[in-house]
């Protein structure tokens, strides 16, 4: 810790608090191609990164290295100081570590929500029954989603899935969120719902790492932004910077498409 | 002799007989099935396995006994066993001196084939997204396996599966050739005692129409109590314009939840009023215009 606050960090947050995710020249290949290239990436306790890019740009495949959905071929990811090097332990324990919301929710359509919740905590963090149950009513509570429980995921709307999902994440009480475009899959009409529920954890001091096209999210939420494109980390601000004094031509080009 | 050419007093009086053909018909179907179940997921899982160790003899297994004719598999494992003097002097031969038992194990090495591939295409059907969320949630692959895949790839192939039971249920006609009296087996003794080539066939065609279908009533049970979750979801989801009313009831989809934003957020992200209005959000700019 007081090695940590004697390193000066290029943000400026207060006081350099704990790294949490620490990538350093990450790489990835699909067969030739190579999805990330050189990727330094230091994300800090309670920070919220927002990555964003052009599509197969490496945002989702950077995202999903962080919990070994995908493994790298290079450089080094260190996770709340566990190292991933494809031991079958730190795989699990850096899951641990790391919620993960889909773009497609992927609540498991056999379960009622409730057991949607329950499943992980009584497997991995060996929960009795009622515990597993008092903590799942819990977090569906703080979604919104409390009063429906014993429902199946396909009787849920889109943005009341993604909900539950985030719940489902949250029951493991995992140190950090990975969001992996949970917004893109969802009406237009139901993405607000779970934006406020993004921004609400973001307040309560949860370390996010979200990729999205929700701008506005962003620039409310996001202490830094991450812009990526053909797998390199091309530009990393301060939302403000990011949006309003944007350094690279790529990302103005990039901006000018989306901002409209 | 009547127009009909079914006897129905022999028809009745065959029926005791008939429903003992029946029991062993039934006892060979149970068991084979019960015993193929667990054989075919575990040949499944060495055939998917990426050792080679495992996935090579189990794609041999498979090859070979979806190729074997079954009849011929049925003479070889009964009377080509019988032939090995070590094996008849054996402690095995309890079982393989036994007709009924050779039956068993002809139909299970036979049946097992056919439902690796079953077994294969559902586990293949559940879609990657949910194991992957499963693997981020912590999970082990195991309990993944366990509490993700299978049970929902058995729904997935709960419908080729019992497609693979009525078929072989059927066939166990063909033990009959290696002396075990199964309701097909009755019905031909029967046919060579009476020379009425149509009553006792028929009958016998009658208690396999049953089975099949009772077959078919407790999977079509087994189903609607596995797919409870979508079952309800028709009753939800296909709601046309009236419907929408009626799904205004359920908590909307499209409603707001419960405001918590806090103050300081009220001058954030100026929503639209309409947002919610049919038209897409390139409407809105227009409606400003105007």
């Amino acid at each position: 810790m007081s090695a940590l606050q004697t390193e000066t960090g290029p943000q400026p947050v207060a006081a350099p608090r704990p790294i949490a995710v620490e990538m350093t020249g990450v790489e990835k290949y699909y067969g030739k191609f190579k999805a990330l290239s050189g990727i330094d990436l230091t994300v800090r306790k309670g920070e919220k990164i927002v990555i964003c890019g052009p599509s197969g740009s490496g945002k989702s495949t950077l995202i999903r290295t962080i919990n070994r959905l995908e493994p790298h071929d290079g450089g080094t990811i260190v996770v709340n100081g566990i190292t991933l090097d494809g031991s079958p332990t730190s795989v699990q324990d850096v899951r641990l570590e790391c919620g993960m919301v889909f773009q497609q929710f992927n609540l498991f359509p056999h379960l009622t929500i409730l057991e949607n919740c329950m499943l992980a905590p009584r497997l991995t963090r060996k929960l009795s029954k009622t515990q597993a149950e008092a903590l799942a009513l819990k977090y569906l509570e703080r979604v919104h989603i409390g009063a429906q429980t014993h429902k199946y995921p396909s009787q849920l709307s889109g943005g009341q899935q993604q909900r539950v999902a985030i719940a489902r994440a949250l029951c493991m009480e995992p140190p950090i969120m990975l969001f992996d475009e949970p917004t893109s899959a969802l009406d237009p009409e139901m993405i607000k719902e779970v934006l406020q529920v993004m921004e609400d954890l973001a307040e309560d001091g949860m370390t996010m790492i979200c990729v999205t096209h929700e701008m506005g999210f962003a620039r409310r939420v996001a202490n830094r932004c991450v812009f990526m494109d053909q797998g390199e980390i091309v530009e990393e601000a301060r939302a403000e910077e990011f949006f309003e004094a944007p350094k690279s031509d790529r990302l103005k080009a990039f901006l000018a498409q989306i901002l409209h | 002799m009547s127009a009909l050419p079914i006897d129905f007093a022999l028809a009745w009086d065959s029926l005791p007989q008939m429903a003992e053909g029946l029991v062993t018909t039934l006892l060979i179907t149970v068991l084979v099935l019960v015993l193929g179940l667990p054989l075919s997921v575990l040949v499944t899982l060495a055939r998917m396995s990426r050792s080679r160790i495992l996935s090579w003899p189990a794609a041999a297994f498979v090859v070979f006994f979806r190729g074997a004719p079954l009849l011929i598999l049925l003479y070889l494992v009964y009377y080509g066993f019988g032939q090995i003097e070590a094996l008849r002097d054996g402690p095995l031969w309890v079982i393989f001196g036994s007709a009924f038992a050779c039956a068993v194990i002809g139909l299970t090495l036979n049946h097992v084939a056919y439902m690796v591939e079953v077994v294969r295409g559902s586990l293949n059907a559940v879609p990657a997204g949910l194991v992957e969320a499963s693997a981020a949630l912590g999970l082990t692959p195991r309990e993944t396996f366990t509490y993700i895949r299978l049970p929902l790839a058995m729904r997935y192939g709960l419908a080729a599966y019992q497609n693979e039971v009525v078929m072989f249920t059927k066939g166990t006609a063909v033990v009959s050739v290696i002396t075990v009296i199964d309701l097909t087996a009755v019905a031909n003794e029967l046919f060579e005692e009476t020379y009425d080539p149509f009553t006792p066939m028929l009958t016998a065609a009658a208690f396999y129409w049953c089975l099949v279908n009772a077959i078919r009533l407790g999977f079509g049970a087994l189903e609607n109590h596995l797919n409870r979750h979508q079952r309800r979801e028709q009753a939800v989801k296909p709601t046309t314009p009236a419907g929408a009313a009626a799904a205004a009831a359920e908590p909307p989809a499209g409603a707001p939840v419960a405001p918590l934003r806090r103050m300081i957020g009220s001058d954030r992200r100026p929503v639209p009023v309409k947002a919610a209005a049919p038209a897409l959000s390139t409407a809105t700019p227009k409606e400003h215009a105007l």
